[in-house]
């Protein structure tokens, strides 16, 4: 009836997870009983849940990176305690409990943070900046979010229901195959990655078709913002690399559930191709979340250095050719498994290669800077944070794009080392800038800069405290992965990575006091102009945050940096009052289909994990029929009348005339 | 979102859009693709059945049949052309052919390698007598 699901399923024996468990299951349970208690259920379902609107499901994509953000966090926080104390000692984590510690952080924090964060700064803003009132597919951007939340669901269930695997992040067979890991654990990583997959694919699409197809008038490629064209390199990427990734977890899945021999040891698998493919997808997946941060630091360099971007054209080419070399470096994650000399050398020079365009990239942004108006607002410390930490991540990362020094540093400490210097140096840094750049934008009132600039400072020096000691242990000769060791020399340098841990952790909890602080402020931070930076590009253009509809009129660019353009025309002509000509707009209509969609994928996920059988049939017709229903819907549009339009419109345009004549009286 | 219909820039269109032709026209397109397909997999159906040619050269001539057949699909099916409004398609095209063909291509040429520097240990022994 229930499959393998039984009663030992829940680790009675193990108090961490229980009490982690038990704790956010009484914090869910809590602020569910406060929304329906205060009537906030309706407002939700109707104004969020059902929104396909895609400024709320981007900010749904980042409150659910965010959560994730916190959850990965305390596992590398009780990583690193371990490793501070396992010292001739077993530590406070027993193995098996340690191996998925280190597989879920992994998995969660590029799947479930890095990824739904740059997806929902893209969707945020990308309509914004091209002038447009939605994406190209909103109900379909609906239901790509919530199969991402459906994976991030599935990963927090195996904390209290079975187990996570205790493979590593990208689940390497034969560890990972029904022999060695005979439990669920493999299975909740496959499936929810599976199902979120989908998600981004959706996603992908979505954003590759805005892109290309939707520009307001006058919006041709040469004249896009550079998030924008960022943004469509990621997304030909995800479209390009997730398939891989379907395919090969789909083919390992095979071996785990109906007897294949794709990966396996015997009957002529081949565990190497597993490696092979995982990478072929792995090594853009760098990129992809990479670049959106590229997008988001050369707007946030150009609009507080009140320059314009240096050589746009070149970070065109740059963007456009590390979307294409990305596809041929991937052999350097396993220089030492034998592919021989000719092999590794011609993936060594490709993947050393790819840093050409990256620093021309780390030029141009220090050349908008140079002789600029420099405002040192937190989303530029963060920008300035970057730049000095991704060139020490990239520097070490062409080290070991030499395959000799591969051969010495695989595996190592030093390894982690430099993928976090890049990941959190790039694409963390790259997602709190935008986060705290957008934010007027998208909730229309500003971040306290004091507690913002704390939270710079402490995760900035945080970050140098903890991951520096990781290269000396690397060099040591450390290993990664390790639940305990003997040697002495190490020691010294997890005790100092710990302390670096509780500085980082302060810069977190700056963070969320940050945003409670400027929440009960938002009145003194109102940001009434909808332009509180003195932005460039046209998400500026609109009110913070804006209408539903976006821009009551279609922007018309006539160049670069367009609302830039527009504002200086404005104070030379002391802005013509003719009132404009407002039309009826229509827009989207909200639906469930991707909550209702999701939640059948839930159930059919959970199903499949724990062999239920008619519980996946259940859910996969349910799934199947939310579609159907969606595509024989008759009504999909409403309209906004023209006098209400006019309404939403006249208040903004008053607050925005009078800043400009304030500035023409200047 | 019809109204954004109307403020597309430039003139591409999506596969199926284009309003030029006539129903007539295109019905004569779709008719002629079918006609050129259903040749093609005839001739390759004969072909690999027959003794008519040198043997060997069979599977080049497959291999050519099988392009020609992605070409017709792509001209008359998915209406792939050179023209300035199909710029995007043919672009996403050559990309998915570079993608394919990188990893397609660096897949065989590393497991060859690898093939040939790490032999399974029962092929190995045979080697060192």
């Amino acid at each position: 009836m229930l499959g393998k699901l039984d009663w030992s399923a829940i680790p009675f024996d193990q108090p961490i997870p229980l009490v982690a468990g038990a704790v956010v299951l009484v914090a869910i349970l809590a602020v569910l009983i406060w929304v329906v208690v205060k009537g906030h259920l309706p407002y939700l379902w109707h104004e969020w849940i059902t929104s396909v609107d895609h400024k709320r499901i981007g900010v749904m994509y980042i409150l659910l990176a965010s959560v994730m953000l916190l959850r990965g966090g305390s596992d590398a926080i009780m990583m690193r305690l371990q490793q501070a104390v396992a010292y001739q000692s077993q530590g406070y984590l027993p193995p098996e409990h340690y191996n998925q510690i280190f597989s879920a952080h992994g998995t969660i924090m590029i799947f479930f943070t890095a990824m739904p964060f740059v997806i929902g700064l893209m969707n945020l803003i990308v309509p914004l900046q091209l002038g447009v009132r939605d994406v190209a597919f909103p109900t379909l951007n609906s239901v790509g979010f919530w199969l991402t939340a459906t994976g991030a669901l599935l990963v927090n269930i195996s904390l209290v229901v079975g187990e996570f695997a205790r493979t590593g992040w990208l689940a390497f067979p034969p560890l990972s195959e029904l022999s060695y890991s005979p439990g669920v654990g493999v299975d909740y990583y496959a499936w929810s990655l599976q199902i979120s997959g989908v998600g981004t694919l959706v996603a992908g699409i979505n954003l590759v078709t805005t892109v290309l197809k939707l520009r307001t008038k006058g919006m041709n490629y040469l004249r896009m913002p550079m998030f924008c064209w960022t943004t469509l390199a990621s997304n030909l990427l995800i479209v390009a690399a997730f398939p891989i990734l379907t395919a090969t977890l789909a083919m390992l899945l095979l071996d785990r559930y109906l007897g294949f021999h794709f990966f396996t040891n015997e009957a002529g698998g081949n565990v190497m191709m597993f490696m092979n493919l995982i990478w072929a997808w792995g090594h853009p997946e760098v990129y992809i979340l990479v670049l959106p941060a590229f997008g988001i630091f050369s707007e946030v360099v150009s609009t507080f250095s009140g320059k314009a971007l240096f050589g746009y054209r070149s970070m065109v080419l740059a963007t456009m050719a590390i979307c294409v070399i990305s596809f041929m470096v991937w052999l350097h994650h396993f220089f030492t498994m034998g592919a021989g000399p000719d092999v590794n050398a011609i993936f060594g020079i490709a993947s050393m290669i790819i840093a050409i365009p990256t620093g021309v990239k780390i030029y141009n942004w220090l050349f908008t800077m140079y002789g600029g108006r420099i405002r040192f607002a937190t989303p530029m410390l963060w920008a300035v944070g970057f730049m000095v930490t991704f060139i020490i991540g990239g520097l070490t990362g062409v080290l070991v794009a030499v395959p000799p020094a591969d051969f010495m540093l695989h595996n190592s400490m030093f390894l982690v080392a430099h993928f976090h210097n890049v990941i959190i140096g790039g694409v963390l840094f790259g997602a709190f800038a935008g986060f705290e750049y957008w934010f007027p934008k998208a909730f229309g009132f500003r971040l306290d800069e004091r507690w913002g600039k704390a939270a710079f400072w402490f995760t900035f020096l945080g970050f140098y405290v903890t991951f520096i000691p990781l290269y000396v242990a690397g060099m040591l000769g450390m290993t990664r992965r390790m639940q305990h060791y003997d040697v002495a020399a190490w020691r010294p340098w997890m005790f100092v990575a710990a302390a670096g841990m509780a500085v980082l952790s302060i810069g977190v909890i700056c963070q969320i006091v940050q945003l409670v602080v400027s929440i009960r402020n938002r009145e003194a931070l109102r940001d009434r102009t909808g332009d509180p930076w003195d932005g460039r590009s046209l998400e500026w253009a609109t009110s913070s945050p804006p209408p539903v509809f976006n821009f009551a009129f279609h922007p018309d660019v006539r160049g670069e940096d367009a609302y830039w353009d527009m504002k200086a025309a404005a104070q030379q002509q002391s802005l013509d009052h003719a009132a404009p000509e407002y039309h009826d707009i229509e827009m989207p209509r909200n639906s469930p289909t991707g909550f209702i969609c999701a939640f059948f994928a839930t159930i059919m996920g959970f199903a499949l994990i724990w062999h239920i059988w008619w519980m996946v049939i259940l859910g996969g017709i349910g799934a199947f029929a939310t579609f159907v229903v969606f595509a024989w819907r008759d009504h999909d549009e409403y309209v906004i009348p023209a006098a209400e339009v006019a309404a939403i419109d006249r208040i903004n345009l008053e607050e925005r005339r009078s800043l400009v004549s304030m500035a023409g009286a200047l | 979102m019809s109204d954004q219909m109307h403020v597309r820039t430039g003139h591409d269109l999506a596969p199926g859009e284009e309003e030029q032709h006539s129903v007539g026209e295109r019905v004569l397109g779709y008719v002629v693709g079918l006609g050129l397909a259903l040749v093609l997999t005839a001739t390759s159906f004969f072909i690999a059945g027959t003794d008519l040619v040198w043997q060997p050269s069979i599977p080049v001539a497959l291999i050519v049949l099988a392009i020609a057949q992605m070409g017709v699909h792509l001209v008359f099916f998915l209406h792939i052309t050179t023209g300035p409004d199909n710029t995007n398609n043919v672009l996403a095209l050559a990309f998915g052919l570079l993608v394919v063909f990188l990893v397609v291509g660096g897949t065989v040429w590393i497991m060859g390698h690898l093939n040939a520097n790490m032999p399974p240990m029962d092929q190995i022994m045979p080697m060192r007598k």
